[in-house]
């Protein structure tokens, strides 16, 4: 589903220059849940950009479905991003001036997807993360677990083969981290998609296949981590 | 569409006064372009529209050199009745002075009723009751009575007037009793200046306005009106020298040419509101780009591209553009009314009396506002859109952990700028077009535009050099004052550049104007040097009027206190290939060069060149003459004469600022071997020395007694009657000004009240730490009053350059004049203080929001 190829990101240049990456690499098969941890400023995060084609690498190949996207223009990598990758921020990242299900439906909106239907198939995942209630409110008035659940929605709801999740628990609290936890592993499950899940939460590490463990750019290990496991335990 | 109703108009409300003063701005802006075109063709329109219903049936006209057509040449001309059907008109204006003694300006038609039938229809009310118009016998017995005078229905209504009344018409000093034979109904031509017509008989017209032995013009109706080119130049090739034949709509294109530049001017300057309003629709839509960056970078990750977001934001520009332009357009109306009031002096002293009526809004004018504001708002919008759609995804994690100002002014703005400040300097040195000053408005926008893109260069060195004059001077809240605004240089260029260009044009209208007055100033100082000036009622700027009568003339000049009598006798004369209507003036130059003082622009000994004129084939022009038509010292210049055109030499070139028409003065005595003898339109006065000009004045009046209407001002109250009317002629400009202004500041303040909105969180961090609200709201007004005064010091300076191009550039191009350079200091000091303090109020409001938002974010 996704394969990254010695990914190098350099940010800056000369001597201000920063490698958030060096030669990282990365496999994810469809239905597979892989966890990328590490401290911060380790390049989790960048890793995530690069894989989701928000952001080009340096040096390095990402494909997903086999598509190299080095080899597709801007249009042609938003068109990948819209059709085939979903995104959850850390801040949650919704729109303040649509409600939740237009942020739901919005995907699906920029797909092309009619107004009604879209909304409609909104209201299916709004149901499906116990949001169905809060459908006509705006951002700024529900809770941050909410919004984050609104954010799961909105990354599912077109069907796509690979979810991008930066931090999804990072800006809750325990009770709403693990009820996020649970909603994308249930995804992950019922639906086969591909998670890609950077964090710094043990317990959310400890629910994937795998980990991937970055420190200073470079990869520590990438074999399901038992320390991790038990930590979580 | 969807999501253009999500993402714009949402937020669009969510911010409703960002959005609000946006379109107050643009659709002042496009309000006062609509108005200045609507108020412009007001005042071309009543004059063509009189022109349009007084020619009548009319197809062609006959005209003498500047004083009528004789009626000697009319008696060998018998053979224009091949063409058509032929009547002579006089055309002029009078006073009548009703009841109340109230005097009303009056056109007055003076016609030949047997054969005016085919040309006007004139429904009498008292025929009109049966049904029918007047026969021209009945008419004629109406009209026979050279007392009789036939006025309009609806003039008679407004002042109480019936059937048999008597009434006093002024025709120049002369005071002629009449007697109301006939009411006009009101319809077709008695409608013309609403009413204000009256009908004679030509002879008694002749005889009223001393023009026996000729008529103003002679009209002919054609049999075959379809063939009137044929006519035309047919009639042309007959007819004797000095007389030429023309359509009668080419009175109303001379009066376009004449007021071509005024209105050009005008026009150009009220595109500056519009101008501010862009600044405004950028200013908006790049602040919407800016604040929503990471919501730009969530769409971009989702999935939307680059020309979706594109879309979008040209489209909130659009949505602006049109809400302005619908309600711009009925606004305009109003407005132009207002433009009407303020430009009438100006059009009607200096052009041609018209009864400016500011024509219904129509389809046209609804399309001009949404053809300005729609295309010129994409095009203000288009950077900051294009700027959003250059938003990667990874904007939108990068963005949401603060949203700093990271923009930084690269230094090829500072390039912009002089490369812009160049290419005025080029412009201006450029020649006009078809008499108007385009390259020079160029080289006035292109200085615009060159201080704006100075703006951000000038703003971030600011930043790194106010901050510790600002700390030392207002303490915690300069210092807060100048971090809030070196957050934000990015979001306050725009303002502040609009704000720059308002100002740096008001500036330069100032200087410019102050220049123009000191100048006029100076030459009525140096030129008016009678002691008393004669006039006579309703001499108009444009037009055959009647003048101080010999028996007047003569009574005045026994006057024991009066040493020299100087008459000035002016006709209107098309000259040159475009046929222009330019003044051919006469004067006694004997009396001019003894007692009187033309300020001369060549040759250096003007009197002497002006002796040599004495009596030879040569003029004095004035310097406007000179520069519309290229004429200098020792060139032969050709005017029509009743004899045909005849050469004269020009002797000297003089500085006038009476009339940008151009004006060809000769000496009384060739004017009347050329033109014949002619009565003064006014007369000017030398007195002996110790002689008081009031006493003398009151004696004069006395003398003329009550038969005789004079206006007789003394030096000094022409001086300031002079300035009164020089004021009024600007006063449309400190209006237009002032809109653009009005509009500039709205800017800054909405710009202020989005930067107090986002920085809600660090306003409220103040307020924990213990900045109370008082110091918020200084803080905040201070930043107010920052950019009030950064503005007006780069506005100033580029005025003064822009200044030169008005006085230079364009006022020659477009009007022929010489302007010194003055700096009205003390005005320019006061507007700063008032710029200042006017910036200042604007902040009060973002403040008062700034200091409730800290408090409410507390809780």
């Amino acid at each position: 589903m996704l394969r990254a190829h010695d990914l190098h990101k350099r940010y800056g240049a000369g001597e201000s220059a920063v490698d958030a990456l060096r030669g990282v690499g990365l496999e994810l098969a469809a239905g597979e849940f892989v966890a990328v941890v590490g401290p911060s400023g380790c390049g989790k995060s960048t890793l995530l950009h690069l894989c989701g084609g928000m952001d080009r690498p340096t040096a390095g190949a990402v494909a997903v479905g086999g598509v190299d996207l080095a080899g597709l223009d801007d249009e042609a990598l938003t068109a990948l991003r819209r059709d085939r990758v979903g995104f959850v921020f850390q801040f949650f990242n919704l729109l303040p001036t649509l409600t939740l299900a237009e942020n739901i439906a919005l995907p699906l909106l920029l797909a092309g997807v009619p107004g009604r239907p879209g909304l409609a198939r909104a209201g299916e995942a709004a149901r499906r993360v116990g949001l169905a209630h809060r459908l006509g409110h705006y951002p700024g008035g529900v809770s941050g677990g909410e919004l984050q659940r609104a954010a799961v929605a909105r990354a599912v709801v077109h069907r796509p083969a690979l979810v991008i999740a930066d931090e999804p628990t990072g800006n809750l609290d325990s009770d709403n981290g693990r009820r996020v936890l649970s909603l994308l592993r249930d995804l992950n499950r019922e639906t086969g998609v591909a998670l890609l899940l950077a964090t710094h939460d043990p317990a959310l590490a400890a629910a994937a296949d795998r980990v991937l463990r970055l420190r200073d750019g470079v990869e520590e290990a990438s074999a399901a981590d038992p320390r991790v496991a038990r930590i979580g335990t | 569409m969807t999501l253009f109703r999500q993402f714009i108009v949402r937020g669009l409300r969510r911010d409703p006064v960002r959005g609000l003063v946006t379109v107050a701005g643009l659709t002042l802006g496009v309000a006062v372009v609509v108005a200045i075109r609507l108020a412009n063709a007001a005042s071309v329109g009543g004059f063509e529209a009189a022109l349009d219903v007084v020619a009548g049936q009319t197809s062609l006209e006959i005209l003498g050199a500047g004083v009528g057509v004789p009626e000697e040449q009319l008696a060998g001309m018998g053979w224009l009745r091949e063409y058509g059907r032929v009547s002579p008109v006089i055309d002029r204006h009078a006073r009548l002075e009703t009841a109340d003694g109230a005097g009303h300006r009056l056109r007055v038609l003076g016609v030949d009723v047997l054969r005016e039938r085919p040309f006007r229809e004139y429904q009498l009310l008292r025929f009109s009751r049966q049904g029918r118009p007047p026969r021209p016998q009945e008419l004629l017995d109406v009209l026979l009575d050279a007392t009789s005078i036939v006025l309009t229905e609806r003039f008679a209504a407004r002042h109480g007037i019936e059937v048999g009344a008597p009434a006093r018409l002024v025709i120049g000093d002369a005071v002629h009793d009449m007697v109301v034979r006939g009411l006009l109904l009101d319809e077709g031509p008695a409608r013309v200046a609403d009413g204000r017509l009256a009908l004679l008989d030509i002879a008694a017209a002749q005889w009223r306005f001393d023009g026996l032995g000729s008529v103003d013009r002679v009209e002919i109706r054609l049999f075959d009106a379809s063939a009137v080119d044929a006519a035309e130049r047919a009639i042309a090739a007959r007819l004797p020298d000095g007389l030429r034949v023309q359509r009668p709509a080419q009175r109303g294109r001379q009066v376009e040419r004449m007021l071509a530049a005024f209105h050009f001017n005008l026009s150009a300057l009220s595109w500056i509101a519009l101008v501010v309003g862009l600044f405004l629709v950028y200013n908006t839509v790049a602040v919407s780009v800016i604040s929503r960056r990471a919501e730009i970078g969530v769409l971009r990750a989702l999935g939307a591209s680059r020309r979706l977001v594109l879309g979008l934001f040209l489209g909130e520009a659009a949505v602006l553009a049109v809400v302005a332009a619908g309600l711009g357009a009925p606004a305009a109306w109003g407005l132009a009314r207002a433009a009407v009031a303020l430009t009438s002096t100006t059009v009607n002293t200096l052009y041609v009396t018209s009864q400016a009526v500011v024509p219904p809004l129509g389809t046209a004018d609804l399309a001009l506002a949404g053809a300005v504001a729609i295309p010129l708002a994409l095009v203000a919008a288009a950077m900051p859109a294009v700027e959003a759609a250059g938003v990667t995804p990874i904007a939108a994690v990068r963005a949401a952990d603060g949203g700093t100002d990271r923009r930084r002014f690269p230094r090829q703005a500072a390039l912009v700028a002089a490369g812009l400040f160049g290419a005025g300097g080029w412009l201006s040195t450029l020649d006009a077009v078809g008499g108007l000053p385009v390259f020079g408005l160029g080289a006035a926008l292109a200085v615009v535009f060159g201080a704006a893109a100075l703006v951000p260069v000038l703003l971030a060195w600011l930043r790194r050099r106010g901050r510790a004059l600002l700390a030392g001077r207002f303490r915690i809240a300069g210092l807060l004052a100048h971090a809030n605004l070196s957050a934000a240089v990015s979001r306050l260029a725009v303002s502040v550049a609009a704000l720059v260009v308002s100002l740096a044009m008001l500036a330069a209208i100032a200087i410019m104007v102050g220049s123009f007055r000191e100048t006029v100033a100076y030459w009525i100082g140096q030129t008016l040097q009678a002691d008393l000036f004669v006039a006579v009622a309703e001499g108009g700027p444009v037009g055959a009027s009647a003048g101080v009568s010999e028996a007047a003339e003569r009574r005045i000049a026994s006057h024991p206190a009066v040493v020299a009598v100087d008459g000035f006798r002016s006709v209107d004369l098309p000259y040159g290939p475009d046929r222009d209507l330019i003044i051919l003036g006469a004067g006694r130059f004997e009396v001019l060069l003894e007692h009187g003082a033309l300020l001369f622009k060549a040759p250096a000994d003007g009197p002497a060149a002006m002796r040599q004129a004495l009596g030879a084939d040569a003029v004095t022009v004035s310097e406007s003459f000179s520069i519309k038509h290229g004429a200098a010292v020792g060139d032969r210049i050709e005017l029509d004469t009743p004899r045909g055109p005849r050469p004269f030499r020009v002797a000297a070139v003089y500085y006038d600022y009476s009339s940008d028409r151009g004006i060809v003065v000769m000496d009384e005595a060739t004017f009347a071997a050329h033109y014949g003898s002619r009565p003064p339109g006014g007369l000017t006065l030398y007195l002996a020395p110790g002689a008081d000009p009031e006493t003398v004045r009151d004696e004069l009046l006395a003398a003329a007694g009550e038969d005789h209407r004079l206006f007789i001002r003394t030096n000094r109250t022409l001086r300031s009657e002079v300035l009164r009317i020089f004021d009024a002629t600007f006063a449309i400009t400190w209006a237009l000004q002032a809109i653009a202004i009005v509009v500039a500041i709205l800017g800054v303040a909405a710009t202020l009240l989005t930067l107090v909105l986002e920085r809600r969180r660090e306003l409220a961090m103040l307020r924990l730490v213990g900045a109370g609200r008082p110091l918020i709201r200084r803080m905040v007004v201070i930043e107010a009053a920052l950019i009030g005064l950064v503005s007006q010091g780069v506005g100033l300076a580029v005025g003064v350059a822009l200044s030169l191009i008005l006085i230079y550039v364009i006022n020659v191009q477009s009007f022929g004049w010489t302007i010194q350079f003055h700096l009205p200091v003390g005005l320019l000091v006061q507007s700063t203080v008032l710029i200042a303090a006017a910036t200042a109020l604007a902040g009060l409001y973002p403040a008062r929001v700034a200091s409730r938002v800290a408090a409410g974010a507390e809780r």
